[in-house]
Formats: C-alpha cells, structure tokens, sequence
C-alpha cells in the first residue's frame, strides 16, 4: 500500500503540520502573536474543588435524628418543586426552523415545495423537507458549518436532523458527493441499504433506484453500517450495498476484474457451498498486499473452514500484529480484529468503535418517522 | 521477551516509586486510577488535555472566559468519568463537554451584552506585550474565530496552543487527514481574512 496516496497527501504542509521543514515566516509571526493567548493555568487542586465520596451531609444532625422524614421531606419538596416548573414554566416562543442553505448550480431543483430558478438562487433546506432534482439539475447543501454536499441530477435528498454534534440526511435516490471537515461520526447518511458515517473527509454515494447503492471514498474513510454489519471504506476504495443484504466487501478500484467480480459473488450471488469455495479460492489467489482491506473484511464474513483460509492468506500480506492469534481470529475476537484493521493503517478503528458507543448514533424516532415520508408516491420527481 | 518495566507497573505503582512518573501513563492508566478515586491522576490528565480545552473553547467563547471554563470543564467531567467506558478515548471525551459547555455559556447568557468583553483592554497585564501588539493578537484571534468551526477549533490548537497536527490527532479523536485538511484550508481561509499572500514578505501586512 506504499504507493497509494495517502489521504490528505495533496494538503502536504510540513511546517504548518508539525513544525518541521523549512518555517513558514507567516505561520510563525501569527504564532508569535497569538502566544498571548496560550493556556497557562495550573491544575486546580481537584481535592478541594471536587469533595470526595464520602462528604459529610448537609445537615448530619437533622439526618441523624430523623433520617426517614428527612428524605421524605426532600422528596416531597422536589415533587412540588418539579410540578410548579411544568405548570409555571414559560411557553416557548415559535423558533425559526434548523435548515440548511440549498444554492442552485443548474436546473430548477425543488427545495421543499418551491424551486429555484434563478443562478446562484439559494434556499433553506428546513429538517423533514426533501431537495429533489430532476434529470436537467443539480445544486449544492451547505452543511451548517461542516462541509459541503453537492447534489447530481436525479436525486432525492431529504434533511432528517441538524444538531450541533449530528447532522443526519436520507439519500432516496441518486448521487451525492460529500466534503465534510467534522469530528467523526457527526454527518450520518441513511440510505435504503446502509448507514454511511463520515469519519473524514470526502465521499460519493449512489443510490438506485431499485435501493442499491455504491459509496467510493476520495479522502479519509467512511464507514458503511446496517443490522451490525459494518464497512470500512478508505481513499480510494468503494463499497457496493445491497437493498436487502446490505453493505459488501469493499476493495481498491484498481484490484483485478476477477478479483471484483469473484468479491460480487460473494457479497451477492447465490453460490452452493462448493462454488462459494471456488470463487473464495480466486479472491485469495487474486489478492495484492492492498487488496488486504477486502480480506480483513471477509474475515467475519465467511464461515469456519473458508475463514482459515482467509486468515492464512492475510497474514502473508499482513503479518499479524503483537496480540493477534490464530485462535482469536477465528473465534472473531473483536480486540484482535481491531488490532489487525489498525496494522492495515488505513484509519483507526478505535474512532468507529467511539461512534458505536455514542448513546444517540441510532437514528432518532423523529427522524424514522421522517423516513417513513420516502413511502409517499414520488410525484415530485 | 520481558515486557518492560514501564508497562509492567501501574499508575499507582509508578507513583508509589517515583511521584514525577506517574505523568509517563497513558491516558488508559490514567483514566483508570481517576475512576478509582485517584484525584492525582485526574489532576495529570488536566495537566495533558488542558490546553486542548483550552484551545476549543478559545475558538468559540471570549478569551476573558476560557481560564474559568477550562476548569469547570474538568470539574464538570470528573464526576461522570466512571460512565468512559473506553478509557483511552478520554481526549475526544472531554473535547465534546468542552464544546457542549462553550454552548451552555451562550445559553446562560440571557442576551449579547451579558457575555463578557473581550476587548483587548481588558486582558491581564501578565500576558504581556504592548497594547499594540495585544489588539494585533485580537485581531487575528477575531479572524481565526470568523471561520467554520473545524477549521477555527484546529488552527487555534495549531497556532494558539502549539500542538502539532499529529498531537491535535490523537487528543480530538480525528484522524489525519480530517487533520491536515482542516489547517491547510483554514490557512487558505485565515489567509484570505487578513489579506495575506501567501508567502515570507506578505507577513508584513500583519
């Protein structure tokens, strides 16, 4: 994998990257004057500005003498306090709905119920609405302050959430391409197939319209995910979905034709027991040392006997780091197979890992129940 | 082959041994200790993620606030740090409550001429320079903080804090290239706010 670009490699910058290389005068002078600014605080002294455990009560006598009525009281005065806040509390006034800025490139798309007609014509993209365009236009979606969509003709685009740590879209139908700058795991994109998670920076995703899809990455990598099937796709790879299987094995766009073509069938086709053999022999033999990406994947994706085979065959393209074993791998060991994808260097599988732990990565019931609109008839197409 | 040494002892062990060496523990031993009660070791992990905190909120509140935030960020953290499951993910942890408290400030501020002034006047004397070179540094700051927040969080990490663009990696939970990108655009975005060139001699025009 020596020789693929690395993601960001065109964005090389040595000095402004880690100080090193020849000093850029102006990234210096503003770090200069900037200095000013730099955190100088010491610790606090967390004993003191954090009590511990086993604080003393507020009242211990009071507690002493009469600990049930004590609670009691408590949880009475918390009672009251709680319902005069729902009776009292103040009605909100009508917000202006989140949404995100649609700027015409060409054509007339529909934002909503209005259409652009005008160059260079923005309009607000408000959550639950769709953006469609028709064969003959195109448009780009600001994404708040996080990067940037840019809509093909054909598409069907609806803006499911808009929060300051999540922004959430429905890809219906059609071709989006996406630059997105934000933490990992902030921009989600459901499709009819799979959930694609940026993980930084760039992507294109195809939705047909019988509801399978194709995700090719430019820069960084971004994870496809469905039912707890998840994929990892880097620069320069691409993953298919299926509408009913989901995400398959991803690859390098320059493995050989058999090889992709074997890796179809093996996602998709309908293969006995001794042809799934057969073609699973023609991924091994096929495989270059980049074409390990594919093969960590089918790791988890073949069963006892074809999972040793794959094993043997990674580990001459891979060697197994410092923990892996054969057991663990064949046992599906999650720490070693995480251990494995991070020897890959293609992304560290930790930040997936974070994501999967973030309590609201699940789509919201607001945003499913603005999923459900995609069964609404097409008529604005 | 024997593990060696450093790994084979415990943030407590190494402290017990040599108190300077508990700071060589990673943020996993760290995390550990803090979790069983070890206020020393929530006290180096401040010492390590500080000027991160620092630089988000930096990027997003007045510069008159943030020393204050910063410690009520960790302050803020330490009673939830049991429910860190992945121990060695507490730099992207307490950047997210960093950023969820630079919101909480704007929201406890009831209208704009609550929030705090941060003209350069009222900058502490100890941080030094002429009044000059003070409104220089706010301008920049002012310029840095007009940008998108990506760009603005790590160019403030890159050019206020010093950390380098690896550091910035491996505190926030970016990757990379998500990395070098936001500095590279946010440079070009930087540049173009305050009219640069691009190059040595337009530095000048600071």
């Amino acid at each position: 994998m020596s020789t693929r670009k690395t993601p960001g490699e065109e964005f090389n910058d040595p000095y402004l990257w880690d100080g090193s290389g020849e000093p850029d005068p102006e990234v210096q002078r503003l770090e200069k004057s900037l200095a000013v600014f730099r955190h100088r605080g010491e610790a606090p002294t967390f004993p003191i500005v954090f009590p511990a455990a086993e604080t003393r009560p507020f009242f211990p006598a009071l507690q002493n003498l009469w600990p049930r009525r004590f609670a009691a009281f408590a949880a009475m005065a918390a009672c009251t306090a709680a319902i005069l806040f729902l009776v009292m509390r103040p009605v909100p006034s009508v917000a202006p709905r989140p949404g995100w800025e649609v700027t015409r490139l060409e054509g007339a798309p529909l934002v909503g119920k209005h259409s652009i007609q005008v160059v260079g014509a923005k309009a607000k993209l408000e959550v639950g609405e769709l953006l469609v365009t028709n064969s003959t236009s195109s448009a780009t979606v600001t994404v708040a302050e996080i990067g940037e969509i840019q809509v093909d003709p054909g598409t069907r685009v609806r803006l499911l959430q808009t929060m300051h740590d999540r922004k959430r879209i429905s890809l219906e139908e059609g071709t989006i391409h996406a630059a997105i700058w934000a933490p990992p795991g902030e921009f989600v994109v459901d499709t009819p197939s799979a959930t694609a998670v940026d993980l930084g920076c760039a992507y294109t995703l195809h939705v047909s319209p019988d509801g399978s899809g194709l995700l090719r990455t430019t820069l960084g990598w971004v994870g496809f995910h469905s039912n707890g099937h998840d994929s990892f796709i880097p620069a320069g790879a691409v993953c298919p979905t299926h509408r009913t299987l989901g995400p398959g094995t991803p690859y390098f766009e320059d493995a050989t034709e058999p090889f992709r073509t074997a890796l179809a069938e093996l996602d998709f086709g309908s293969l006995t027991p001794e042809s799934r053999t057969a073609t699973l022999q023609i991924v091994l033999s096929e495989a270059r040392k980049d074409d390990a990406l594919s093969l960590w994947h089918l790791l988890s994706r073949t069963q006892a006997a074809d999972r040793e085979r794959v094993f043997r065959r990674f580990s001459t393209l891979v060697p197994p780091p410092s923990g892996v074993t054969r057991e663990g791998i064949l046992r599906l060991d999650q720490r070693q197979l995480d251990l494995w994808w991070n020897a890959l260097d293609l992304g560290d599988i930790s930040i997936w890992r974070f994501w999967e732990q973030t309590p609201d990565r699940a789509m919201p019931s607001s945003a499913q129940s603005l999923q459900k609109k995609q069964a609404v008839p097409k008529q604005a197409r | 082959m024997a593990t060696p040494l450093k790994l084979q002892l415990s943030f407590a062990d190494r402290g017990a041994v040599n108190p300077g060496a508990s700071r060589d523990c990673s943020d996993e031993e760290l995390v550990h200790a803090a979790q069983a009660g070890n206020r020393a070791a929530f006290g180096h992990l401040y010492e390590r993620h500080a000027g991160m905190v620092h630089g988000i909120l930096l990027s997003r509140v007045p510069p008159t606030a943030v020393e204050d935030l910063v410690q009520d960020v960790f302050v803020r953290a330490m009673p939830h740090i049991h429910s860190l499951r992945e121990a060695d993910h507490f730099g992207g942890w307490i950047a997210a409550i960093a950023r969820n408290r630079a919101v909480d400030f704007f929201r406890e501020s009831r209208s704009p001429t609550d929030q705090l002034d941060d003209e350069p006047q009222n900058e502490p004397a100890s941080r030094g320079g002429s009044t000059a070179d003070r409104a220089e540094a706010h301008a920049i700051l002012e310029a840095i903080r007009s940008l998108p927040d990506s760009y603005r969080e790590t160019l403030i990490l890159r050019l206020v804090e010093g950390m380098t663009g690896p550091e910035i990696a491996a505190r926030t939970g970016l990757t990379h290239g998500s990395v070098r990108v936001n500095l590279h655009r946010g440079m070009q975005r930087l540049r173009q706010a305050l009219n640069l060139g691009g190059s040595g001699p337009s530095a000048e025009k600071l």
